[in-house]
C-alpha cells in the first residue's frame, strides 16, 4: 500500500513540475515579440507582410499572456505541438525521426559510462595510492576538465581526419540507401538493431562504426564524474565497522569488496548514474553536433540558433518528463539496494 | 607455561596526515588457555589495536610494524607457537572466525546495514564450514530421493548431487594441499637459515595463491538454472544459522534470520554480533567492549550470556573494556594499559588489592566508590598525543613518582611473582640496588 | 575514531593559551593545501592565467585601445597560417591572430567564471536560507521551483534563452547565472535544517535575537563551508558550459576574444587538404587546450580545497 501512496504522490508532483516547465518554456516565448512567435503556426516561411499581421490576429498573438498560455496548452493536450520549421515538418514527426538517433547513442555510451565509472572507481578504492588509483584519478579531473566540443574535435581530427576512420554521421552512403530502399523495414528505428532485425549485419556494423567516436567521447568524458563518487563512497565504505566485523569472520578480500563493500558503496552511485542519464540526454547537443548524428541534440542546437520555438517547447516538455521519470526510477532502485529505506 | 596466544614487543603505527600515531610502544601480553583474560584501560590507550593487531586486522592507514604474535591454538605441540605476522593472509583467514573471533563495541555499525542477518550470520559456516555444509546438502538430496518415487525430481536431484560432490572434491583438494603447506611451515617454523626462510617466503606465497576451486567449478556456479544446485548449501547454512541462533536463546531466530539489522533493537544486535563470532566455536573469543552503548540492563544480560557461553561453548575469552567493575565480575587476569603501553599484568584479586603501577593507582582511586565521603581522586594531567609521545616512560608527565630516568628510559617489564608484573622504573631500581 | 578523540584533546588545550581554534585549524588546513603537489599544479596554472590576464595589454598590446577584445586581423584571407614568429599561435580564418585571442580571452575566462559563480552563489544562498530557515510552505515552495530548474534540461533551456535575449557573452552570462543556482539552494537548505533545531539556534532565537540576526551571526557562518566547497568546485564547470554555448554559435561575433567563440570559427578545420590531414592542427588544439588547461587549473584548485577543508575527506 505503502508503495502505490508514494508512486501516487510522485506522479502528482511530475506533473505539478510539468506544469512549471510550461510555464518557464512559455514565459521564454513570451520574451519574443509577437512577429517571432508566430512560428509556430506557419507551415512555411514564406509569407508576406499581410498575411503575417493576419495570422498575428488570427491566433490571438498581441492576447494578454494567461489567454495565449491557455490556447497554448489546449493545443497540446490535442497532441498539436506545431510546426518546426528546422526539422520542415510538424513537431511531433520531427521528434519521431530525430529520438531513435538518440536513443542509440545514449543506449551505448550510457551503460558504459555506468559500468566504466563503477568498476574504475572501485579498483581505485581497492588499491588506494597504487598505480591503479593514480591513473583513475588523473584520469577522472582531466576528463572533468576537457569540454566536451574539444575532445570530439580532436577525436574526429585524428581517427577521420588523420586515418579516415570512423567517419561522422550516422550511416555510410551506400547503406543509407539500402536503409532507405523499399524492402528494408523500420521496426525500432534505432539502426543497428533494425539492420540485423532485417538480416542486414553489413548495415548494422556500419551503423555501429559511426557510434564509436562519440560513444568513447562520452565516456571518457561522462564516467570520469561516476568514478569520482564510486571511489570516495568505496573509501568510506572500506572503512566502516562492518567492513571489521566481516574480516574477523575470515571474509576473503574478494568478498569483502564484492559483497560487503560494494553493494553499500554503489547506494550514492545510484543517484548520479540516474541523473547522468537524464543529463545524458540533454548533452546531446554538443556530442551530435560534432559528429553529425542527426538526433535531438543536433535539432535542438539548430532550433535555438532559429529560434524554432515550437521545437524547442517540445523537446524541453520532454526531456524534463525523462528527467523526472528517471528520478522516480532511481528512488525505487535505491530502496531496492539500501533495505534502510522505505517508500513512503 | 602453558599458553595460548601472546604478544611480544608489538608495536603497531596508524600512518595519518597528522603524524604517525605511535598507537602500540610494544605490548606483550600472555593469554593462558581456559581463562577470561581483562585487558583495560581510558579509550584510545590501545587496547582495541592490540587485540585487532592479534587477528591482524588492523584497518588502513594502521600498520603492525613489529613484534610477534605467537599462537599455540590447534597446535599439538604446545610448546612452539605458530607467529601468526608471518604467515600468509588464507592461514588469517583460516584462522579468523574460526579459532580466534571477535565481537565489537557499537554492535549497530558492527553489521553490514544492506545483508539480511542469515546471510551475516551464514558467512561463517560458508568460510569455515563450507565442506560439511554441502556435504549436509548431499545427504539430505539423497536422502529425499530414497522417499520420494517421482522420477523426474530424482533425476534432477541426481544432477544436484553430482555437481555437489564435484563442489565437495575440490575443497578436499584444496584443503589437503593447504594442509601440506601448513604442515611443512609448521616444521621450519623456528628454522632461521637463509633456506628455510625463501622456502616459508614461497610456501607462504603458493597458500595465498592456490585457488579454491577449479575452472570449472566456477562456470557451474555461474551457469543459470544449473546453478540451482547451490540452494541446497543454502538451506543446509540456514539450518545451521537457525540452530545457532535457538541455542544462544536468541527468540523467534526464524523470523529474525529473514530481517535486516535496522530492524533489531541494540541488545537483539549485539546479539547477533555474538551470534557470528560464535558460529564455528572459537578457542578464543575476543570481546572489545561488548557492552559500551547499551542499556545498563542489557549491558548485565550480554554479560551473563558471555559468561554462560565461557562455560558451555568456549575456552578462553579475551574481554577489553574501560569499566573496572566488568573486570572484576568476569575476569580472572588482567591487564593494565596506558598510552600504548603495559603497565601491569596480575590477577584480578591481586590488581585490586595490591595495585603496583602508579597508573593502576590512580585508576583503581578514580573509581567511585559507595561508603567514600572525600572528593573523587583523579590523576593530573591528560592522555597524551600519541604522535608525539612522551619520551620514556609515556606516563612519566603525569607520574606523581615520576624520576629523571623515566623522562629518558622505556621500563623493563619487572616480575613481581608468577602472577604479578608490572612496568615501572620504581620496581627495576629497587631491584638494582 | 577514539584514537583521533583522544589525540585532540592535548592539542585543543594547547591552543587556548596560543590561538582561536578555527585559526589554528584554518592554519593546519593551509599547511596540508600547500603540501598537496596538485593543488600546488592548480595554483600555479591559475595564478599564471592570472597574470596572463593582467598584464594582457603588455603580453598583446591592442590596435584598437578602446575596444581591445576585438582580435586584429591583416586581410580577410580564408587560408588559416600555422604559428610563426609574427603569430605565435598561428592565425584562424580571416587572418585573425589566435595568439591574441587567447590572452585577451584569459580575462573573459575569468569574468565568466566568477560573475557566474558569484551570482549564482548569492541567489543559492539567499533562497536556500530562507527555504531551510522559515520551513513550512515558503521551503515547500521554494524547494519545488528548485526541483523544476534541476527539470529542465539546462543546455537546451540555456540556448534558447541566449537566442531570445540576444547573442553574446553577456547574455550567455546573464543565462547561466539564472539557471545555475539550484545546487547552492539545495545545499545550504540542508545545511540549515540540520542547524536550526541546535541549542544554540534556539537559545539565540529565544533571547530575542532578529531573524536576520540569527542568519547572518548564526547561521550562514556555520553553514557556508560545504556551499563555498561546492563553489569552489564550480567555477572550471561554469566555464566549460559557457564556452559550450559559445561553440555553439551562440556567443559574441567572429573576432571576439572569447576562448569558446575562437574554437567554434575554427571547427570546420578539422581535416586538411589530401596529403596534409593535420595541416589545421593549431585552429583547434591550442584554444580547446588553453581552456582545458584553464579548467583543469580550478578543477585541482577546488579538489584540493575539498580533501583539505572538508572535514568529512580530512581523515582519508
Amino acid at each position: 500500500m505503502g508503495l502505490l501512496n508514494y508512486l501516487i504522490r510522485r506522479l502528482l508532483l511530475m506533473v505539478v513540475i510539468l506544469f512549471g516547465v510550461t510555464i518557464v518554456v512559455f514565459s521564454i516565448m513570451m520574451m519574443l515579440p509577437p512577429g517571432q512567435r508566430v512560428a509556430i503556426y506557419l507551415q512555411d516561411e514564406r509569407v508576406n507582410a499581410e498575411q503575417f499581421e493576419a495570422l498575428i490576429e488570427k491566433y490571438g498573438l498581441n492576447d494578454p499572456a494567461p489567454v495565449q498560455y491557455a490556447r497554448w496548452v489546449k493545443s497540446v493536450f490535442k497532441g498539436d505541438f506545431g510546426f518546426s520549421v528546422t526539422a520542415q515538418a510538424p513537431v511531433v514527426d520531427g521528434f519521431k525521426q530525430y529520438f531513435p538517433v538518440t536513443l542509440e547513442l545514449v543506449l551505448l555510451s550510457g551503460p558504459l559510462i555506468i559500468l566504466v565509472g563503477i568498476l574504475l572507481g572501485s579498483a581505485a578504492a581497492v588499491n588506494k595510492d597504487k598505480p591503479i588509483d593514480h591513473f583513475a584519478r588523473i584520469f577522472s579531473i582531466v576528463g572533468y576538465s576537457l569540454p566536451t566540443f574539444w575532445l570530439g574535435l580532436i577525436l574526429l581530427m585524428i581517427f577521420y581526419g588523420y586515418f579516415g576512420l570512423f567517419e561522422p554521421g550516422i550511416l555510410s552512403n551506400e547503406y543509407r540507401d539500402v536503409f532507405f530502399s523499399e524492402g528494408f523495414k523500420s521496426f525500432t528505428g534505432l539502426l543497428v538493431i533494425d539492420g540485423i532485425l532485417n538480416n542486414r549485419w553489413d548495415v548494422a556494423a556500419d551503423a555501429f562504426w559511426h557510434l564509436v567516436l562519440p560513444t568513447i567521447n562520452l565516456v571518457i568524458l561522462s564516467s570520469a564524474l561516476i568514478m569520482r563518487l564510486m571511489r570516495s563512497s568505496m573509501l568510506e565504505s572500506l572503512g566502516q565497522d562492518y567492513i571489521r566485523t566481516a574480516l574477523a569472520k575470515g571474509a576473503s578480500k574478494k568478498v569483502i569488496i564484492a559483497k560487503h563493500a560494494r553493494r553499500n558503496a554503489l547506494i550514492p552511485v545510484v543517484t548520479i548514474s540516474g541523473l547522468m542519464m537524464a543529463g545524458l540526454m540533454a548533452g546531446m547537443v554538443i556530442t551530435e553536433t560534432i559528429f553529425s548524428r542527426p538526433g535531438i541534440g543536433r535539432w535542438m542546437a539548430q532550433a535555438s540558433l532559429r529560434l524554432d520555438i515550437p521545437a524547442i517547447m517540445f523537446n524541453v516538455l520532454f526531456l524534463s518528463g525523462v528527467y523526472v521519470l528517471i528520478n522516480l526510477v532511481v528512488d525505487i532502485i535505491y530502496a531496492y539496494i539500501d533495505p534502510r529505506i522505505r517508500l513512503a | 607455561m602453558d599458553k595460548l596466544i601472546e604478544t611480544k614487543e608489538l608495536y603497531t603505527n596508524f600512518y595519518t596526515y597528522e603524524g604517525t600515531v605511535r598507537a602500540l610502544n610494544g605490548v606483550s601480553l600472555s593469554m593462558k588457555p581456559g581463562e577470561t583474560y581483562g585487558l583495560v584501560g581510558e579509550s584510545g590507550c590501545g587496547k582495541s589495536v592490540s587485540v585487532r593487531s592479534m587477528m591482524r586486522i588492523v584497518q588502513s592507514p594502521g600498520k603492525i610494524e613489529s613484534g610477534q604474535i605467537n599462537l599455540f591454538m590447534s597446535d599439538k605441540d604446545h610448546q612452539k607457537g605458530i607467529d601468526i605476522l608471518k604467515r600468509s593472509e588464507t592461514y588469517m583467514q583460516s584462522v579468523r572466525g574460526n579459532s580466534i573471533s571477535m565481537i565489537f563495541q557499537e554492535a549497530s555499525s558492527s553489521l553490514n546495514p544492506v545483508l539480511k542477518i542469515g546471510d551475516q550470520v551464514g558467512e561463517s559456516f560458508v568460510f569455515h564450514r563450507h565442506e560439511e555444509m554441502v556435504k549436509e546438502a548431499i545427504d539430505r538430496l539423497l536422502e529425499k530421493s530414497e522417499k520420494s518415487s517421482n522420477g523426474l525430481a530424482n533425476f534432477f536431484r541426481n544432477i544436484s548431487v553430482k555437481l555437489l560432490q564435484s563442489e565437495l572434491n575440490s575443497i578436499e583438494k584444496y584443503d589437503l594441499k593447504v594442509a601440506e603447506i601448513d604442515k611443512e611451515l609448521l616444521e621450519i617454523e623456528d628454522n632461521e637459515d637463509e633456506a628455510s626462510i625463501a622456502r616459508k617466503h614461497s610456501l607462504n606465497f603458493w597458500r595465498d595463491r592456490c585457488q579454491e576451486y577449479n575452472f570449472l567449478i566456477k562456470i557451474q556456479r555461474k551457469i543459470p538454472i544449473l546453478n540451482a544446485y547451490q540452494r541446497g548449501i543454502g538451506k543446509a547454512i540456514r539450518r545451521n544459522v537457525l540452530q545457532l541462533l535457538t541455542e544462544l536463546g536468541i527468540p523467534n531466530p526464524s523470523n529474525i534470520i529473514d530481517r535486516y539489522p535496522h530492524e533489531l533493537s541494540g541488545g537483539m544486535q549485539q546479539r547477533i554480533v555474538i551470534a557470528i563470532a560464535l558460529a564455528c566455536h572459537p578457542e578464543l573469543l575476543i570481546a572489545d567492549e561488548p557492552t559500551s552503548n547499551l542499556d545498563v540492563t542489557i549491558q548485565a544480560q550480554i554479560l551473563d550470556m558471555i559468561k554462560d557461553l565461557k562455560k558451555t561453548k568456549i575456552s578462553s575469552v579475551l574481554f577489553i573494556t574501560h569499566d573496572l567493575g566488568v573486570i572484576a565480575e568476569v575476569c580472572d587476569r588482567v591487564s593494565v594499559m596506558y598510552a600504548g603501553d603495559v603497565c601491569e599484568t596480575a590477577t584480578v584479586k591481586d590488581l585490586f588489592k595490591n595495585p603496583q603501577h602508579p597508573y593502576t593507582k590512580g585508576l583503581l582511586n578514580s573509581v567511585p566508590k559507595v561508603e567514600q565521603g572525600e572528593k573523587l581522586a583523579t590523576i593530573p594531567g591528560v592522555v597524551p598525543n600519541l604522535v608525539t609521545p612522551p619520551s620514556g616512560c609515556r606516563f612519566h608527565p603525569r607520574c606523581p613518582y615520576a624520576m629523571e630516568i623515566c623522562k629518558n628510559e622505556k621500563p623493563e617489564i619487572f616480575e613481581l611473582n608468577d602472577e604479578h608484573s608490572t612496568s615501572c622504573h620504581l620496581y627495576s631500581q629497587k631491584e638494582d640496588k | 575514531m577514539s584514537n583521533e578523540q583522544i589525540d585532540k584533546a592535548p592539542e585543543a588545550i594547547e591552543m587556548k593559551s596560543k590561538q582561536h581554534p578555527k585559526l589554528q585549524e584554518f592554519l593546519f588546513s593551509l599547511k596540508r593545501f600547500l603540501k598537496n603537489p596538485l593543488s600546488i599544479i592548480g595554483l600555479t596554472i591559475i595564478i599564471s592565467f592570472a597574470l596572463i590576464a593582467v598584464f594582457a595589454p603588455i603580453i598583446a598590446p591592442p590596435y584598437k585601445t578602446d575596444n581591445p577584445y576585438q582580435i586584429p586581423h591583416k586581410g580577410w584571407a580564408q587560408e588559416p597560417q600555422p604559428p610563426s614568429v609574427e603569430n605565435p599561435f598561428g592565425t584562424m580564418p580571416e587572418q585573425y591572430d589566435i595568439f591574441y585571442g587567447m590572452v585577451w580571452g584569459t580575462r573573459n575566462a575569468f569574468k565568466i567564471g566568477f560573475s557566474i559563480v558569484f551570482f549564482n552563489l548569492i541567489i543559492g544562498l539567499a533562497l536556500g536560507t530562507i527555504a531551510g530557515y522559515f520551513g513550512g510552505i515558503v521551503d515547500e515552495i521554494i524547494m519545488r521551483i528548485v526541483d523544476l530548474f534541476y527539470a529542465l534540461p539546462f543546455l537546451v533551456v540555456a540556448m534558447a534563452l541566449v537566442v531570445a535575449l540576444g547573442r553574446g557573452l553577456q547574455s550567455i552570462i546573464i543565462v547561466m547565472v539564472v539557471l545555475g543556482w539550484r545546487q547552492y539552494a539545495r545545499i545550504i537548505r540542508s545545511e540549515i535544517l540540520v542547524l536550526r533545531d541546535k541549542d544554540y539556534i534556539q537559545a539565540a532565537r529565544a533571547s530575542g535575537a532578529s531573524h536576520l540576526r540569527v542568519i547572518f551571526s548564526h547561521i550562514l557562518p556555520n553553514s557556508i563551508y560545504s556551499v563555498l566547497i561546492v563553489a569552489s568546485m564550480s567555477v572550471g564547470t561554469a566555464i566549460l558550459t559557457a564556452a559550450a554555448l559559445s561553440f555553439l554559435g551562440l556567443g559574441s561575433g567572429v573576432g571576439y576574444a572569447d576562448w569558446g567563440q575562437i574554437v567554434s570559427t575554427c571547427r570546420n578545420y578539422i581535416v586538411g587538404p589530401p596529403g596534409n590531414r593535420l595541416a589545421y592542427w593549431f585552429l583547434v588544439f591550442i584554444p580547446g587546450f588553453v581552456i582545458s588547461l584553464f579548467v583543469l587549473g580550478w578543477n585541482l584548485l577546488g579538489d584540493a580545497v575539498r580533501d583539505v577543508f572538508d572535514p568529512k575527506m580530512r581523515r582519508k
